[in-house]
């Protein structure tokens, strides 16, 4: 495992609000978050519903704007980006897994794979792609359309999707949560691994005490602040914490 | 119920609004054309109220060639007013004349510049003149005319002005003393008239001692009704008598006739938008239909009945009906005079004085709106009654196959019938009706056959092979053409509705594309083959059917270098036991015979030459269905009511060019049938004499002689023809872009369903760095492969439709066939454009998608 202490902060934010609504109505889904995530490190942030997590994570990968405070990602500073510097960004810089898999059901599995090198219009490294399918274990379905495909295969298609173009950092929002253990677990390895053997960072959202164990930090977060940063625990260790925060 | 469906039509705003617009066209068209005719008929009705008022009874020729054919010499004659005259309770009567001529300044340019008749009128005591002078007075002498107004301003014309006015007889030069208004101020139609006295306006037209209408006015005590059975019993056969108001009646209702085509012609494109309208309904309510799964089955697990899901839908319906009806009526009152201008444009100039709504127009409007799209809302709406109470609980169960049903196959076979049929009504022609019906009987074997083995229905074969292949052209654009491609064949039977509603436009323009240019090559060689000589001398106002006078032939017999001159005219017969007319060429026997050279069946050149007295040269199949052969003799009824037997000297083959069925003497045509005028001259040249020479010598003639007149080598002649087929078929073009435009409106709405649909395929898209240029291209190249698809599909119906109808309905006549390959080129790019139109909003509305909403987990 890589060393924390030598290792670059990849994503760096600091002091981020996030406010919905004005005067009285007004929500905040973050009140004040400063956090670093370095390198080859894969980060799990929890909390009950509405703590914002998602929020974070969206605001993190350039999905979503903050209200004030700062993000930068691999050295670029997002908060003044436009549209298309953003979008160019997450092209190049930000590999996606999300609940509901999202492949699109025209393309096969390995069209779908290669979408983010397509879109940027860039060849895909032939070598790399064979890694990546080796190693999520697809070889066989490359010609199958999502439709064709069970949900923890469709899920580990997406994983290598993330991967393709070698992004600086991965973010996976809920990545276990549409999958039976099985392929929860399955998904879960896939994420370990691309931090050990391919040096990935991955930032996962998730409730689940069981993903956040496959993680080597973990984050808690309650009403838009973090409560908790340190290292990831076992499945009852991190239940009991949750417990205990309330 | 109503309230919930109210409320769910005014939070899809842009949906209903894109989806009314499909109907509001169509019914707009409909509701114009009725608009329209109404009132030029409204307009009509009372000129001819005013022109009959003081008039209780009314002599004219009788039409007994139907109500289009009018002989050229009236069987009106002073004998029969003086007969009139000497009828026991006439007060007074007097004969009058009316007739087409041409009004010229003293440059010699027409005053007419449109279609719209230019009358030379005779003045009529003042108990029957419909005319008032606002300045001046009505003509004293013969060199004197009265104007109407319109035409002196249009031509800025003033009291003791000149004017050049030629008749079918003879052109003179008058001094205008009286400028004329008509009846109570009313405009007198698009028309200009001009005032002579009776033996004046006689002489002009040729018709000395005749006149056109005899005007009788009774004895105080006498009704219009018994005054005309009295004098119907002192005229012949030859004369028609109705009471004045019989008159204005029948001028109406014959007007009226005409008109009918006018209507029916404008109805059959408000029909056409109609279907594209009806295609678009069908779609998008297919569409919401399946969106709206999880609904149904939740109304439905909540105790919902099947027709409360069923009204659910059809109201929605009802209401768009109405909406579309209601707007495409107020949208049809705007459109009225927009057509009114567009037949201006195209030369056609008719009377419209205050705007005709007749409670029909309403009506019809609001009933055609709502009938049009409850029906093709009604099948996805079974549908929707279909989806079981469990899909509310399923995430993503599927909408209930599509109507595979004998229903569902029903509908669509109305749907083609109409688009069939509608199209053979647009070409009275009776072969487009075999092609449809033949077709739709495949179509329905085919869907029935299907039923049975239910295979995957042929079209989804079709889409899916055409989106391929017009995909390749955007494939190498990369992914956003690749997906764009897979986009399009994704729901095939969605994209090919979708794109069928194009198809129908496109291939009735491609149909009338191809039509019109077979036409064109058809005159061409029609004019080459029967040019008789190398100049050809006609009414400079063609279009008017108006002809040229008998003296211009041995006019230009005078200019130096021409060395032979004949005359042709056509006119019109029925032969007995028959209800049939039969066209009449009269010529002149020995000049036509020397430059106009029939394929003869029996008898020869001589035998034309030779033609005189009854001798008719007939067609071959004229012959064979009345069994005639040389020598035989046979009786036809001409249009001044007399019938004349004739007698055959020879038989041509078939399509012989200038000859119609019969062909007589030119002085038999004058004397059995009525015939004052020549239809055109043909000019031929001395050897060594050239165009351009030949021609100016004859066009100074022309101009000094004969203003009405001008002269055209073939290759003009054909510009001409070919100038006239060019703008109908713009005028077609215009009309048909409509049906187009509804169809784009359809491409809109089912982009902008699929979009909503897809939305978290696009929100995944845009979050791994897909620009939103490059979601507006994916989305616009799927628009342009539906387009495209619909062009295709259009461009092959219409030029298989177009070579189909004319190989059977034209078969044995000397129809050229042509392909207008540019025009097909260019309506493939129309379509693509209008690919690329549709997809502006939708594209827009895809690229400005909010990615974490779309995104967002349920």
């Amino acid at each position: 495992m890589a060393d924390p202490g030598q290792a670059q902060d990849i994503v760096l934010a600091s002091d981020l609000t996030k406010r919905y609504g004005e005067g009285e109505a007004a929500v905040d889904a973050l009140a004040g978050v400063s956090v670093a995530f370095p390198e080859k490190r894969f980060a799990a942030i929890m909390g009950p519903s509405g703590s914002g997590k998602s929020t974070l994570m969206h605001i993190l990968a350039g999905l979503d704007r903050p209200s004030s405070g700062t993000v930068s990602l691999a050295g670029t500073e997002l908060t003044g980006l436009q549209d298309k510097a953003l979008t160019q960004l997450r092209r190049d810089r930000i590999g996606f897994i999300f609940q509901t898999f999202n492949l699109l059901p025209v393309l096969n599995a390995e069209e779908n794979i290669l979408l983010p090198l397509s879109i940027a219009g860039r060849e895909p490294d032939r070598e790399w792609f064979q890694t990546l399918i080796d190693t999520v274990g697809i070889g066989d379905r490359l010609t199958h359309r999502p439709a064709e495909l069970s949900g923890g295969q469709q899920q580990r298609v997406a994983v290598a999707r993330a991967l393709v173009s070698r992004p600086s950092v991965v973010f996976a929002d809920e990545p276990s949560g549409n999958l039976d253990s099985k392929s929860s677990n399955e998904v879960l390895h896939l994420l370990r691994q691309a931090v050990d053997e391919f040096g990935q960072t991955v930032v996962m959202v998730t409730h689940d005490a069981h993903a956040a164990s496959f993680a080597d930090r973990l984050l808690l977060l309650a009403d838009g602040r973090i409560v908790h940063d340190g290292e990831a625990m076992s499945t009852e260790q991190t239940l009991d914490l949750m417990k205990d925060l309330g | 119920m109503f309230k919930l469906v109210l409320r769910g039509f005014l939070q899809r705003k842009l949906r209903v609004t894109l989806t009314a617009v499909a109907i509001v066209l169509g019914v707009a068209l409909m509701a114009g054309t009725y608009i329209l005719t109404d009132t030029i008929n409204n307009s009509f009705a009372t000129i001819f109220q005013t022109a009959s008022a003081g008039h209780d009874v009314v002599v004219t020729p009788t039409q007994v060639l139907g109500r289009r054919v009018r002989a050229q010499t009236s069987p009106v004659t002073q004998g029969m007013l003086e007969t009139v005259q000497r009828t026991p309770g006439v007060a007074q009567a007097s004969g009058s004349i009316f007739t087409p001529g041409t009004f010229l300044n003293m440059k010699r340019e027409r005053l007419t510049t449109t279609n719209a008749p230019a009358f030379i009128g005779s003045l009529v005591p003042s108990h029957f003149e419909s005319f008032k002078p606002v300045r001046g007075s009505f003509p004293q002498n013969a060199g004197q005319v009265a104007i109407d107004e319109a035409t002196a301003q249009r031509a800025g014309l003033h009291v003791g002005q000149q004017i050049i006015v030629a008749g079918s007889a003879a052109t003179g030069t008058y001094t205008i003393v009286g400028i004329l208004k008509f009846g109570g101020g009313e405009s007198f139609g698009g028309a200009g008239a001009a005032l002579f006295v009776p033996a004046e306006a006689q002489r002009l037209l040729g018709e000395t001692g005749r006149y056109d209408q005899i005007d009788v006015a009774a004895q105080h005590g006498v009704t219009p009704g018994e005054l005309r059975d009295r004098i119907r019993k002192e005229l012949p056969a030859t004369v028609d008598v109705r009471t004045g108001a019989e008159q204005a009646k029948k001028d109406t209702s014959d007007l009226e006739n005409n008109l009918g085509f006018l209507r029916t012609f404008l109805l059959i494109f408000a029909y056409v938008a109609l279907v594209v309208g009806a295609f678009i309904i069908f779609n998008t309510f297919s569409i919401t239909v399946a969106q709206r799964t999880r609904e149904f089955g939740l109304l439905r697990t909540l105790g919902g009945s099947r027709a409360q899901v069923l009204r659910s839908v059809v109201y929605e319906g009802l209401m768009l009906g109405v909406l579309g009806g209601v707007l495409g009526l107020l949208a049809g009152i705007g459109i009225a005079p927009a057509l009114d201008q567009l037949f201006k444009a195209f030369g056609a100039d008719l009377p419209d004085s205050g705007t005709v709504i007749e409670s029909r127009t309403v009506i019809v409007s609001i009933l055609v709106g709502v009938g049009v799209t409850v029906a093709a809302g009604l099948p996805p709406a079974l549908r929707a009654t279909r989806v079981p109470p469990l899909a509310a609980m399923r995430e993503g169960v599927s909408t209930p196959r599509g109507v595979r049903t004998g229903v569902g196959v029903l509908i669509r076979a109305v749907i083609f019938a109409v688009v069939g049929f509608g199209l053979a009504a647009l070409l009275s022609s009776p072969a487009v009706g075999v092609i449809a019906f033949v077709g739709l009987s495949i179509y329905v074997t085919v869907m029935l056959a299907g039923l049975v083995r239910g295979d995957r229905p042929a079209r989804h074969r079709i889409v899916s092979a055409l989106g391929r292949a017009l995909g390749s052209l955007v494939r190498w654009r990369g992914i956003t053409g690749r997906l764009a491609e897979e986009n399009s064949i994704r729901q095939p039977g969605r994209t090919m509705v979708t794109a069928m509603a194009l198809t129908v436009g496109l291939a009735l323009v491609a149909f009338v594309a191809v039509l019109a240019d077979g036409f064109k090559a058809t005159i061409d060689h029609a004019v080459d083959s029967s040019f008789a000589g190398d100049l050809i001398v006609e009414n400079s106002q063609s279009g008017n059917e108006q002809g040229i006078p008998t003296g211009v032939a041995k006019a230009l017999r005078t200019v130096h270098g021409v060395s032979g001159v004949t005359a042709i005219a056509f006119s019109i017969g029925r032969p007995r036991g028959t209800s049939s007319n039969e066209t009449v060429t009269a010529v002149e026997p020995e000049s036509f015979a020397k430059v106009y050279k029939p394929e003869w069946k029996h008898g020869s050149i001589a035998t034309l030459s030779g033609l005189s007295g009854n001798g008719a040269v007939v067609t071959e199949g004229f012959a064979k269905k009345r069994h005639l052969h040389v020598g035989s003799t046979f009786t036809m009824l001409t249009p001044t009511g007399r019938d004349v037997t004739l007698s055959t000297r020879g038989i041509i083959a078939e399509n012989a060019g200038l000859l119609g069925g019969v062909t007589v003497a030119r002085t038999l045509a004058a004397s059995a049938f009525g015939q004052r005028e020549d239809a055109v001259d043909f000019v031929s040249y001395a050897p060594g004499a050239g165009n351009a020479q030949v021609q100016p010598a004859v066009d100074r003639l022309l101009k000094a002689s004969y203003p009405q007149t001008r002269s055209r080598t073939a290759a003009q002649f054909k510009q001409d023809l070919a100038g006239q087929i060019n703008s109908l078929l713009t005028l077609i073009y215009v009309l048909l872009a409509l049906s187009v435009i509804v169809s784009l409106f359809g491409i809109v709405n089912t982009l902008i369903l699929s979009i909503y649909e897809r939305t978290r395929e696009l929100g995944m898209m845009r979050a791994i760095g897909t620009s939103r240029r490059q979601i507006r291209q994916m989305i616009r190249y799927e628009s342009v492969i539906t387009s495209m698809i619909g062009g295709v599909l259009g461009l092959v119906i219409g030029v298989v439709g177009a070579v189909l109808t004319t190989t059977f309905a034209l078969s044995g006549s000397s129809y050229v066939q042509a392909i207008p390959y540019g025009t097909l080129v260019v309506l493939l790019f129309v379509a693509a454009l209008a690919g690329v139109l549709a997809a502006q909003l939708p594209a827009r509305r895809a690229a400005r998608l909010d990615m974490l909403s779309a995104l967002a987990t349920e």
